[in-house]
Formats: C-alpha cells, structure tokens, sequence
C-alpha cells in the first residue's frame, strides 16, 4: 500500500513540475548560497552592514514565530513584546559574569543564585527560550478563554506587565537603568543560523497535521471542534512554540546591542512585528520573512527622512519618529492596494519560481 | 443498554424551552430522521448531543457512557460526528485539507517529529493522505482534491462535509439538513449516498431534513418534533397519518408530502 502511495504522489509532484528529490536538491543549494553570503559577509562586510544583517535575522525569528500565531491560528495577540524582554533578560543575566554583575547593579543587589551563575551563550539562549515559553504557558489559561478583541487586550495587557515588571523588580533586572556591557556575542552566524532553523522547523510544522488543525481553527473554530480539535490543546502548542523562539530571538538581541533596558521591549516592538506580517502577508511565512527583511533594511534606509532635509531653500529639520510615520504610510497603502500583503497566504515554492522565470522569458520572446 | 439514547433532555435559552423532555433511543444500524417545523428544536437536540451545548436537564448515554458534559472535540473522539445545518466549511482551505483535519485528533505522531520532518512523521503524514483521498472519491470528490473548499459548488460543499465527519471514524453520523438547497437530482443521489454510507461503514444514521419525499423514502424511522416536545415517533407510514403530526405542519403553514 506505501509503495502504492508513492507512486500516486510521484506522478502527482511530476505533474507539478518538480519531484521531491530535485526540492531538496535545489533547498540545499540554497541554503549553501545563503551561507556562502554570510561567510563573504562576516570576513568582508562593513560593520554597519553586518548590523543590519544581524537585525534582519532577528525580525526574520521573531516575525515568523509571531506569524505562527497571528497569522496561521488567526488570533491576535498582542503581546510578543513581552516573550522577547523575557528572553533577552534571561540570556543577558546567564551570560553576564559576576563581577559584570556588580558592577551594574549599584542600587539593589542582584538576586543569588542569579549573582553568581554565569553560562555559555548557546545554553544562555536555549534558557531563553524556555523562559518565554513557561511564561506563555502561565499566560494561556485566562488568555485562551477569550477570543477576538478580549483576546488582544488580555494579551495588550501581559506584555505591559512584563515591562512594567522589568522596571520595578530592581533586584532581578535592574529595573530603569537595565543591563550594561553584556559581551557582543550575536554575530551573523549565530542569528542567521537561528532564523534558518526557525523557518525551516515553523514550515514543518505548518505544513504538518498540527498546521492543519490551527489553520482549521482559524477557518472556522466551530467545525474544527466538530472534527475532534481541541482549540485549547492547538492555540497552546502554537503559542509555545512561537514564544520559544521569540525568546530566542530576545537572547540573540541583548548580545547584539549589548545594552537593554524595559523601554527596549514597549509595545512599538509588538507593533513594528504586526507592520511586518501584515504587509508580507498574514499567514503566509515567506511574507513574514520578507516583511521582517524590508523592515530591517527600510529602517536603516529610512534614516534620511530623520535628518534635516535641504529642499531648494527651505531647511526642513530632522524629526525624530518620522520613520514610524512613513512605515505606517506603507502600511496603509498595502492595506489598500493589497488587502492581503505582499504574499496574502502564498509561500514560496520552486515551482512558483519557476513560473515567473518562464512567463517573464515567454514575454521577452514575444512582442 | 441501548447504542444511544437522549433521556429527557431539556434545553433552555433564557425563558424559551428549546427543548423539552426529549427522550430517544437509537438501535446500531438504523436510519432514523428528526423532523419538524422551523425553531422546533432539532438543530438544538444536535448541538446537545456533540456537545456544543450542555442539557439543563437529562442524560445522553453513548456506549455505557454519559457524555452530557463532554467538549464537543471530545465527543467527536468517542465516534460521533456531524455536519452543520449552515455549511461550515475551512473555507480557504483545499478540499483535501478539509479531510485530513479529521484526521488530526489521533495522530500517532507528536509535533516534535512534524517539525523535524522525521520519516515516522510522513509516513503518518502519507497515510492521512492517502486515507482522506479514499472518502474524497467515495463521496465523488476526488477530482476536486486541490481547489479551494470555498470555490466549490453548494451540492459537493454539502458532500465534503460529510466527507470530513466520516473521516473523524464515527459510529454514529448526525446530518443537518444534508439536502437542503440540492436540486431533486442531487437529492435522489444523496439518498442512495447516505444508504451506502449505512451499509459499507456500519454507521448509525440520525438525520434533520425539511424534504418529506427525503425523510420519508430514506428513513426507517422518524421522530417528530414541535416546539421542543416530541409529538410522535414511528416508520415514515405511522407519522405520515400521524394527526398530530398533520396538524403540527398545517399549523406553521408546512404540508406533509404524501
Ligand atoms: N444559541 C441560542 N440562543 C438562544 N436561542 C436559541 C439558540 N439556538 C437556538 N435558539 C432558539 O431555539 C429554538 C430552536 O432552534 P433550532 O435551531 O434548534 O430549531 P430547528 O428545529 O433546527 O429549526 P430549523 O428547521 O429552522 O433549522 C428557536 O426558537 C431558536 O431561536
Ligand atoms: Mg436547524
């Protein structure tokens, strides 16, 4: 009966135009291609460019683990902020050494064991993610007895607690003044590597049965109750597994800017991720990962509107938060030439590839 | 013990008795309909049963159990499963999507192995495929396999659904309404649809319907519902002389079909 199958699903994929075997040909050779870059980059690249690269990593993780929720479950959470604060100051407190310790809590002193445990990097961030998705877990009982706006709020609230908490539990996160001097461990391997293992296990997962069953509950939570889904069991396992590696994603942000405080993880952060997988598309993983690269690389490259601006004879000064006006523009203009973002709930595929390559070399050969 | 029975089930919506006292038993095997006019209650005594709403008042047994307070999700596990009067369909998903989420709530694979991809995963992965494509051609959808469930036409929209309640592996089936905007063609075929149903997967058929020519040519028995209470119950000949009945359906301006 399996080789049966087989067959069926062989003829199927070459109706398709690719086979299995050449897929995973072609993801390899991409993946080489994509750390081929970062190797050129990491010897070679400018120290600015190598920043944005490491930014972009981090909003890939964190827009396509929030996407998993917002986007693939159709809840809307608002409150990743708080997953990404509680990362980062998990890692930075394992990573930090003692005396790095002292020296940056002058009022309170920090807590023991925390005073005096230091980890490696790596163990740092898987601490991290553990954290946030114990945090998560504690959360998902009152948060998933509500749905729509009660849900959004309920969450709205949690992450303003969670930074609220960073500022006034002194002993443990320093509060106001935050951590300093954290080591500049982040580099381009280790959140590109991150974002690729993020991609690759979240597409997994969606493309699985379990992918199936929220999506189902996002379609319609009635029928999918009606199908032996439990909505509880699907929204917690989403919200975990986005919270870990939202956590991850804190961890990896600390050692990158080595300097965090609350004001870090407000709520702009929930928002500039809402931007990004609204515009890329809601649901769809590849319009998160495009999203997240046009943030990071808009951001930087929308500096200049912040600068004062010489037009003719008028001297326009720099206003700071510009940057957010124009990103809400775009936001505002996909909403309405795009309802669906940039992707709507497609996702990349070779085959899609493919075929614009083909219809564009069709168009070049017939005037 | 009988397979299922509802003992005096009420269910109330505020001062409204949506359904009063109602007691069934249904034997393993049979094809029994549920009439009634308009807001007598019959998607109500559904809803109860699956477990979207729990009975002020009364028991359901299913195989030695009461399930009166059981989740929906958790009903549909112990082998009852349904379609919905109002098409509820996971509209932007495949058709074949639409089945394998029946699936879901069995699996033999933990999210860990999904993720990974391990090969014990797609083998799990490949059988739902392959067991789904069986009831999408079973039902006469197989070539509809990769079009949106959204983009089918209301007939084949009205089979998917029982497509994916059959995949859930019931042993009892609870179709609301199932004909209800086919043409009388389409409606000839479900019948005989719903009959092969029965026979080849052994299930319990409990069925609304509004079409009496329907009920009547299909079912082997029929209850009757007016206003929450049961006013009659018998083969489709004994309701159809039923005098209550008639006057139940001549009362909210219905004719009984004879
Ligand atoms: N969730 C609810 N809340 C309040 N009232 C309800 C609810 N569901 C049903 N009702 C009321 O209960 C009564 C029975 O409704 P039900 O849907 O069971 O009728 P029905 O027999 O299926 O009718 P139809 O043939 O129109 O489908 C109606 O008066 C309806 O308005
Ligand atoms: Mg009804």
């Amino acid at each position: 009966m399996s080789s049966d199958f087989q067959e069926q699903s062989g003829a199927v994929q070459v109706r398709g135009g690719l086979t299995h075997r050449q897929k995973t040909l072609l993801n390899v050779a991409a993946l080489l291609c994509c750390l081929g870059i970062l190797a050129l980059f990491s010897r070679y690249g400018s120290e600015y460019h190598v920043r944005i690269l490491n930014n972009m990593a981090i909003f890939i993780t964190l827009a396509v683990s929030y996407n998993l929720v917002n986007g693939v479950c159709g809840i809307l959470h608002l409150g990743p902020n708080a997953f990404v604060a509680i990362g980062a100051y998990t890692s930075a407190l394992l990573t930090l050494s003692p005396s790095e310790k002292q020296i940056n809590f002058i009022i309170n002193d920090l807590i023991w064991p925390l005073s005096i445990v230091q980890v490696p990097f790596a163990l740092s961030l898987v601490a991290a993610g553990i954290m946030a998705a114990l945090f998560a877990f504690i959360i998902s009982f009152p948060v998933f007895r509500v749905r729509g706006d009660y849900l959004a709020i309920v969450t709205f609230g949690f992450g303003e607690v969670v930074r609220v908490l960073c500022n006034a539990a002194q002993s443990i996160t320093n509060g106001p003044l935050g951590l300093k001097n954290l080591e500049p461990y982040t580099n381009l391997w280790w959140s590109w590597g991150i974002a690729i293992l993020t991609i690759v296990s979240i597409t997994k997962l969606i493309n699985s049965s379990y992918g199936r069953a929220m999506k189902a509950i996002r379609e319609d939570e009635t029928a999918a109750r009606a199908m032996g889904i439990d909505p509880f069991r699907q929204l917690l396992l989403a919200f975990l597994i986005s919270a870990f590696f939202s956590g991850i994603a804190g961890g990896l942000l600390a050692h990158l800017i080595t300097t965090i405080s609350p004001t870090l993880f407000m709520f702009t952060l929930t928002f500039n991720l809402l931007i990004i997988i609204v515009v890329g598309g809601l649901g769809s993983t590849t319009g998160a990962v495009i999203g997240a690269i046009l943030f990071a690389w808009g951001g930087e490259a929308l500096r200049i509107v912040e600068n004062p601006m010489d037009i003719g004879i008028i001297t326009i000064p720099g206003i700071p938060g510009m940057r957010m006006v124009v990103f809400s523009l775009i936001l505002m203009l996909v909403i309405i030439f795009a309802g669906h973002g940039i992707f709507g709930r497609n996702e990349f595929s070779w085959e899609m590839l493919a075929r614009i390559c083909l219809r564009g070399g069709k168009r070049v050969g017939s005037p | 013990m009988s397979f299922f029975e509802m003992r005096h089930v009420i269910v109330q919506f505020g001062g409204l008795c949506a359904v009063c006292d109602f007691s069934i038993a249904l034997s393993a095997g049979q094809l029994v309909g549920l009439i009634g006019p308009n807001g007598a209650g019959k998607t109500t005594v559904f809803n109860t049963i699956t477990g979207f709403i729990t009975p002020d008042e009364g028991d359901i047994f299913w195989q030695g159990e009461n399930i009166r307070a059981y989740p929906a999700h958790r009903v549909t596990a112990s082998g009852i499963a349904r379609t919905f009067q109002n098409i509820r369909l996971f509209a932007d998903m495949t058709v074949l999507e639409n089945v394998m989420v029946s699936f879901h709530y069995s699996i033999q694979s933990d999210f860990l192995h999904a993720m990974v991809g391990s090969p014990k995963y797609r083998r799990v992965e490949a059988e739902i495929r392959e067991k789904s494509r069986r009831y999408l051609y079973e039902l006469g959808l197989g070539h509809l396999s990769s079009e949106k469930a959204a983009t089918l036409a209301y007939g084949q929209q009205r089979r998917l659904e029982i497509a994916r309640a059959l995949a859930t592996g019931p042993k009892l089936l609870l179709l609301d309404e199932p004909a209800a905007g086919m043409n009388p063609i389409e409606t000839i075929e479900l019948a005989a649809l719903i009959r092969l149903i029965r026979d080849k997967y052994g299930v319990t058929v409990f069925l609304i319907e509004h079409d009496m020519k329907f009920v009547m040519g299909l079912c082997e028995r029929i209850k009757v519902l007016d206003y929450g209470k049961s006013i009659a119950e018998g083969t489709p000949t004994e309701i159809q002389k039923d005098i209550k009945v008639i006057k139940a359906y001549l009362g909210s301006g219905y004719y009984a079909a004879g």
